[in-house]
Order: structure tokens, then C-alpha cells, then sequence
């Protein structure tokens, strides 16, 4: 009944089982061949709990958790159990009730733990989000200075995300603002891995090279790792040959040509889609001939003049700039 | 001497939950729950961001209200925007929206027992006195060995530390649960697989869309997807059910557990050919039977954290933040059918079938279950009743997913192309996993004028109502046995059957 033949091997793990860890997750993550060991080196740091992950969930859907769960090579067994060091999950973990509170209290108060947090975190209405009793604002505030690294995974937590969008109730915001507002260092610590829901090779990837080699790369506005966010769906896009001679889709469910006239906002989102896919390369959006949305983009359904998709009719009532739309040069950000 | 006893935040569920009970003492020195209080604790506010919008957007920005059913809120946006486009899916596309939903119905109800509801009967630290030869059950023994004797901070977390209780005792039936627990995050993303052959990607489809779905129907297609779901059927067969039996079997107080108030609801769900809902819509007050009336909906936030005291129909509710409102103890509003608290989820799905006149499918295929194991239909109203139905309701999905695969035409258009009108209202009716689920749209001038959702948990884990009525998890806490108030295991059980999901409850 194991889970992911070509990867699990034993639970006392030795040296040599972490290189061959390393070099696997790297070649999966489709890094360097370099990056393997400072892998094996992070994926022991925290096998071995000297790293802990702290995982809080705010304003979120659990997405980006379910997607963890659709982990491969290393499979969510063996990620839940011996590598991140998994100390706190109110979705997985056995814990409840005054637990919850004891143990992100005292993994909260360590100096080497990953503070992990999906979804938003509301500014306005604090009490729009609850973890026993007291706000998510009160509970973040110490976790987000103290953490050795703070992981904002999918887009909520990396920019706001929906909660965040225009009419935004709450006073959403993403962890990085949130660190803003109440004065904790981001650069070399904040880490944004966006998508919604984040894609699992990210997720594994950052936290096991946080582990490790430590901080990566990062755009230095958006802090997202540039070993995962550097190209444009559109530059790596299948369907790039369609876009060039300049056959395009025309109704949803028309599999032939680029996807940019229905609404595609591959030009404008940086992502590895292309080259990974989802759910075990079984599909993704552009395969499906469905366009892309952005969900990776900071701006993913921020404004509500800047629709997901363009469809004729309704031209006059929404802002279709090419332009807006990154397509009137072939332009990638 | 404590009065009350609360679980606060209740986790391994899907977002923040807060239960806060009464308790009395008993005759036999335990206590007992007499009153319960079901507090939703994460509002975001989708109404009011979805308001101005492209109606296409709903598809994409509800299916993010959850992460773990968003291919029900995709389809209830999508049903809702047909109604108001005037049109219907293609035969295709209307296949593909049945089998995308069916692969995460497979996911969600997989996830829910074994890694949300399992810990809560299953024994972890059983699998140190594992002697057999199983790799996965033998790494997890050193694993756990490993972290005890190295004394870490929170040994084995996060499956420690728990609730003290009586979990299963029997080290052979631990182990076998511990092993099934391990295969099902395997399962649970195979039926992620599947949903994305269709799908695009999972969770959040980008393929789902008015019409039918963007992903061309291939015979590599159905390979991918076939393949798969027989894999899903032979260990919902070997493992999944009888799993959950044995489960039922060690803790047969389950069956007195967690009673209802017996009002059940469906929308119904897996829309076939005639538009008929392969599991039927309808309610059941009072025992009986009647047909599903979606005027009779209200909703009611005198203990919400919104403006308002009055129930109101969802087409024409409001949803303003006042959240410091006296009185108000939950972002969860109260919906109401005919004034009563109404139970929705795989149970209340087969509650109504079962009442529903003239034969029908589910009962002819739960009749024999019942039977076997010497279960009435009365028992399942209880925590391990909801439990039951689940794996059962799986294994008919299958079956029944495996017939629209069948009918699929490779090659024939998934989604039939529309035009958007100015002004138009729609309203989409479903089932998600955890129970019934309505999306009421209203467009004019081209733009999202309002949109409301009334969600399964939203049902489940209402407040009270402005008439003092609890909601129906509330009312089935009360009467439950605890044995030791500090660590209230046994309420906590009750809550977790119902498979509360938070996010979509307070979206």
C-alpha cells in the first residue's frame, strides 16, 4: 500500500537516502542538477526537525491545502510525516480545541520554524477571522516576527487574492502587506508562492530549499522564488504557434488556436504551468483549451472591469484593452 | 465543576469552527451535553466582491469560496448563468460537468473520513506495535519511535497531540486503519487526477464553464478518466467500505449518537439527459415527503454577524457586515425551508429518496445494505449513519459514472457557445458533497447586479434563528455523553460527521 513506489524507501533515512531525495525532487522540480544536494541538505533539516513548519490557515479555502495532498515524488505520506516537520495544520492535525493554541504558541516562541500561511488576513474587520478566541491579526502579528522564513502560499496570501478584490469587505490583505503594516522585516524572509491553488512542486520546492540553501531568488517586488515564477505562461505556451500565425479560438470548447481572444491571460502570469501541468500532468488550463485566468498574477481578479474572459457581446460593458492584456506587442512583463 | 465545555477551534474540518456547549452531570459521573452553540469564524464577503463583476467571472471567483468542493459552486454558477442565458449544455458538456463533479465527490468523501473523521476512532500510537511487513505501516513505526526518542517538541505531531479517549483498542484493526489512511492520500488524488482529465486542473476548474466544459471529449480521454475510476472502485470496494463498517462495528454508540432533527433536504444532483437530477430533489419534515418548493427558502441572521432580523429570500437578501451586532455569535446566517432547520448532505440525500414516492434507484440499492448488516433507516439518522452513506453513495457514483463515461461522443462539441444578455436571472440548484447547494444571480446592464449563495454548511452549522430554533448541528449535540470535559472527544465526533466546511458556509 505504498503511495509513491519510485520514491518511498525507509523511514530511518540515512545520508545517502537524502542525496538520492534531493536529486530527485530537483530533477522534478525541473532545477539544475546543483540544486540537488542543497535539496538533500534541506529536506534533512527538516526530517530531522531542526526546521519546524508552522502551517495557520486565515481567510482561505483550504485549496492550497488539498493541493499539498496532490503531491507526487515526494507523496503527502511521507511530506506529512518525516519531511516538512509538520508541527501545527487545523485541516490534517489531530489537535484540537486548547491544543491548537498550546502549540502555536510554543512552536511560535522557537527561532528556526517556516511560518506557513494560506489565505488572507482581514485588517478592518478583525474578527472576520477567528483562531480561538482571538483575532488572526493578534495571533499573526508575533508569529510573522519571529518565524525564520514566512511562506505566503497561493494568492490570497501572497497578494489578497479574492477576499482582496475591489469591494474587498474586510480589509483583506496578502502577508506581505500584513508584514508591512505591522512593521516585520520581509526582505530575506518572505517568500510568495502564488497560484490559486499554489502548485504543489512550489510548495515542496521553496520550504525544502528554505530548508536548506535558505532564501532563494526572488523578484524583488513580489518576492516569488525565480527558480519557479520567472516566464510567462504565454512564452512557454503550447499553443505559442497559433498566437504567431495568428489563429485564435472563438467560442469555449474550440480547440483549435491560441486561446488570447476568449480572454487568455497567459501574457501576464508567470507561472511554470506549461512545463509542469497539474494534478500529475494529467491536464492544465491551455491543454484543456481553457484560457488562463491569472490566478498566479498580483492583480488576479483584483478589478471588476478586467473580467476573466472576453466574449463578444458584452464588449462595451467591460475594458478590453489588447493592451491591459499584455497582447498588443507580444509583450511579457 | 465545569458548566461548559468547548472545542474552540474544532479542526479537521474544512475552515474555523468553534463549538461551545452546556453540560450537566449524570447519574454515572460523565456529563452530558444540554444546549450547543455552532460559531462560524472566517467571513470574506464573496457576495459583495462578485456584485459589478462579468457574470463569467462567478464560474472562476465562487469555485474559490472552497478548495475542497469547488467544482459544486462551479457548477451551481454555471447552472445559474445557463438559466439566465437561456441555454443548455451539450449533451457532451453536460456528461463532463456530471463527471468532473463525480471525481470530486469521490475525493471530498474519501478525504473526509479517512483524514478529516478517522483520528478520531483510530489509535496512531497503535502502529508501534506493528510486527508485520507492510513498508508504508513500517516506515510510519520508525517514524513515530524515531520522534519519541529524539524527544521532540511535539512528538509524531501532527497526528499528536490529540484528545485523550477511547479510541479503537485492538492493535490489528488500528494498523489496518493507519495502512487504509495511508493508501487513501493516494486515492484522494487519483479522483483529483480524474477531475482534472475533464477538468483542466483541481482544485478550481478553469474548464468548467456555461454550456459544457472547454476540455474536447478524446478516446484518450476516457482511457484516462476509466482507468482511474476502476482503480477508485476497487478500493472503495476492498477497503473503503469496509473500513467504515468496521469503524461502525467498534463503536456501535455511534448509532445513538448525533441524532437529527430529522427534517432532511435535497436539491438534487447529476443532472441527466431529460434534465432530471439522477439523485432526486425533494424534502422531508416531519417524516414526510414533499416536493422541493425554493420559495419556501429563507434566510434569517438575527445571530449572524450581519444587519438584519428578518428572514428573507436569498434573491433578494443582503448581506452588510455588522459584526458587532448584540446577539449575533457566528458569521453563518440561519436559511430556513418553511421555517424549519433543515439537515442537508449525503444523509439527507438518501433521507429523501428513501421517503420520495414511487421507486427509485437509491432506495433499491440501499434496502440490501441495510439488510445485510441489520441497519434501519431510522439508525442512520446518527453519527455513524452519516458516515454509511458516504462509501455507499461513492460506490453508486462509480457505477453510475462509469454509464456517462458510456455515453460520451468523441469528437461532438463539449460546450455549446451562448450570448449574454443585458439583463437576466438565473438560479442554479445542486448538491455539493456536504449537501445542497443554490446560487441565485441577477444581471443588469451586462454586470453582476447580485448574487447570492446558500451553502450546505451554511445549513448544517446555522445559528439560532430570530424564533430561538437551533440549527441542526446544534440540535444534535445536545444529549451527547461526555466523558471527561477536557477532552470532549464524543462532541466532537457528532460535529465531524456532519463534514463541516466553513469557508463555504461563511464565503
Amino acid at each position: 500500500m505504498g503511495e509513491d513506489e519510485t520514491m518511498e524507501t525507509t523511514a530511518s533515512l540515512s545520508r545517502r537516502d537524502f542525496l538520492g531525495l534531493g536529486a530527485t525532487l530537483a530533477a522534478a522540480l525541473a532545477l539544475p542538477a546543483r540544486f540537488g544536494p542543497w535539496l538533500s541538505e534541506g529536506l534533512e533539516n527538516l526530517a530531522r526537525q531542526k526546521t519546524k513548519v508552522l502551517w495557520i490557515q486565515g481567510q482561505a479555502c483550504s485549496g492550497c491545502s488539498v493541493s499539498l495532498l496532490n503531491s507526487e515524488n515526494p507523496g503527502p505520506v511521507r511530506l506529512v510525516t518525516e519531511l516538512i516537520s509538520l508541527q501545527y495544520h487545523s485541516t490534517l492535525g489531530a489537535a484540537q480545541g486548547a491544543d491548537c493554541v498550546r502549540i502555536i504558541d510554543q512552536v511560535g516562541r522557537l527561532d528556526d520554524y517556516i511560518l506557513v500561511c494560506e489565505g488572507s488576513i482581514p485588517t478592518t474587520v478583525r474578527s472576520a477571522c477567528m483562531i480561538a478566541g482571538k483575532t488572526l491579526y493578534e495571533r499573526l502579528e508575533p508569529l510573522v516576527k519571529q518565524a525564520r522564513y514566512v511562506l505566503a502560499l497561493g494568492s490570497c496570501a501572497a497578494f489578497g487574492g479574492i477576499p482582496a478584490a475591489e469591494g474587498n469587505p474586510t480589509g483583506a490583505v496578502g502577508v506581505g502587506e500584513f508584514m508591512r503594516l505591522v512593521g516585520a522585516r520581509r526582505r530575506g524572509r518572505l517568500v510568495n508562492a502564488p497560484l490559486c491553488p499554489s502548485h504543489p512542486k512550489s510548495i515542496v520546492g521553496t520550504l525544502v530549499h528554505l530548508a536548506g540553501p535558505g532564501y532563494p531568488d526572488v523578484d524583488p517586488e513580489l518576492f516569488t522564488p525565480l527558480m519557479f515564477y520567472r516566464h510567462s505562461t504565454h512564452d512557454r505556451c503550447p499553443r505559442y504557434h497559433d498566437y504567431a500565425r495568428k489563429v485564435f479560438a472563438s467560442h469555449f470548447g474550440d480547440d483549435h488556436g491560441c486561446l488570447f481572444k476568449l480572454g487568455c491571460l497567459g501574457p501576464l502570469t508567470r507561472t511554470q504551468c506549461p512545463s509542469r501541468q497539474w494534478n500529475g500532468g494529467v491536464n492544465w488550463c491551455i491543454r484543456a483549451a481553457a484560457p488562463c485566468i491569472g490566478c498566479a498574477s498580483p492583480d488576479f481578479a483584483r478589478r471588476r472591469d478586467f473580467p476573466f474572459y472576453r466574449k463578444g457581446e458584452n464588449h462595451h460593458a467591460v475594458d478590453y484593452d489588447d493592451h491591459d492584456r499584455g497582447g498588443a506587442n507580444d509583450a511579457t512583463p | 465543576m465545569p458548566e461548559h465545555v468547548s472545542i474552540s477551534p474544532l479542526t479537521r474540518i474544512e475552515g474555523h469552527l468553534a463549538i461551545h456547549t452546556d453540560v450537566a452531570r449524570t447519574a454515572d459521573n460523565g456529563w452530558r451535553v444540554t444546549a450547543a452553540r455552532c460559531e462560524g469564524e472566517m467571513f470574506r464577503g464573496f457576495e459583495a466582491i462578485l456584485r459589478g463583476r462579468d457574470p463569467l467571472d462567478a464560474q472562476q471567483i465562487t469555485q474559490r469560496i472552497c478548495g475542497v468542493c469547488p467544482i459544486s459552486h462551479g457548477l451551481a454558477s454555471v447552472m445559474a448563468q445557463e438559466a439566465a442565458y437561456g441555454i443548455e449544455p451539450s449533451p457532451n458538456g453536460r456528461l463532463a460537468q456530471n463527471l468532473i463533479l463525480a471525481a470530486n465527490y469521490i475525493q471530498s468523501h474519501i478525504v473526509h473520513f479517512y483524514h478529516l473523521a478517522a483520528l478520531d476512532f483510530v489509535d496512531i500510537t497503535a502502529v508501534l506495535a506493528y510486527t508485520g511487513k507492510d513498508r508504508t505501516l513500517q516506515e510510519l513505526k520508525t517514524w513515530v519511535q524515531t520522534s519519541i526518542d529524539r524527544k521532540d517538541l511535539f512528538p509524531a505531531a501532527p497526528f499528536l497531540p490529540r484528545y485523550d479517549g477511547a479510541y479503537a483498542t485492538d492493535v490489528e484493526a488500528n494498523c489496518r486503519l493507519i495502512g487504509s489512511y495511508a493508501e487513501a492520500f493516494a486515492m484522494r488524488r487519483l479522483a483529483h487526477e480524474m477531475a482534472a482529465v475533464f477538468g483542466a486542473k483541481l482544485p478550481h476548474s478553469t474548464a468548467l464553464v456555461p454550456g459544457g466544459c472547454t476540455q474536447p471529449v478524446t478516446g484518450e480521454r476516457i482511457l484516462a478518466y476509466r482507468s482511474r475510476l476502476d482503480r477508485l472502485r476497487r478500493f472503495c470496494e476492498t477497503v473503503y467500505l469496509p473500513d467504515v463498517l468496521a469503524v461502525a462495528g467498534l463503536f456501535p454508540d455511534g448509532w445513538r449518537q448525533g441524532r437529527g432533527q430529522a427534517n432532511f433536504l435535497s436539491f438534487g444532483v447529476f443532472r441527466e439527459e431529460n434534465d432530471q437530477p439522477w439523485i432526486p430533489a425533494g424534502a422531508v419534515i416531519d417524516g414526510r415527503w414533499q416536493q422541493l418548493d425554493i420559495a419556501a427558502i429563507t434566510e434569517d441572521a438575527t445571530c449572524a454577524r450581519f444587519a438584519g432580523d428578518h428572514p428573507e429570500h436569498p434573491a433578494d437578501s443582503h448581506t452588510t457586515v455588522a459584526a458587532d451586532k448584540p446577539g449575533a455569535y457566528s458569521w453563518v446566517k440561519a436559511p430556513r425551508y418553511r421555517g424549519h432547520p433543515m439537515e442537508v448532505g449525503p444523509l439527507a440525500r438518501m433521507m429523501v429518496a428513501l421517503a420520495a414516492p414511487g421507486p427509485n434507484r437509491i432506495t433499491s440499492a440501499l434496502q440490501p445494505v441495510l439488510n445485510a448488516h441489520g441497519i434501519s433507516a431510522d439508525q442512520l439518522n446518527s453519527t455513524l449513519g452519516r458516515h454509511l452513506v458516504r462509501p455507499l453513495e461513492t460506490l453508486w457514483l462509480i457505477e453510475r459514472a462509469a454509464a456517462w463515461l458510456d455515453a460520451l461522443r468523441p469528437g461532438s462539441p463539449p460546450a455549446r457557445d451562448f450570448a449574454l444578455p443585458a439583463h437576466a436571472t438565473g438560479v442554479g440548484l445542486t448538491e455539493a458533497p456536504r449537501g445542497a447547494l443554490g446560487h441565485w444571480l441577477r444581471i443588469a446592464d451586462h454586470r453582476i447586479a447580485t448574487y447570492q449563495c446558500v451553502v450546505p454548511t451554511t445549513w448544517n452549522c446555522s445559528p439560532r434563528d430570530g424564533a430561538g430554533r437551533p440549527g441542526p448541528v446544534e440540535h444534535a449535540l445536545v444529549g451527547t455523553r461526555i466523558a471527561d470535559p477536557d477532552n470532549p472527544l464524543e462532541a466532537a465526533r457528532v460535529v465531524r460527521a456532519f463534514d463541516p466546511c466553513l469557508a463555504c458556509a461563511v464565503h
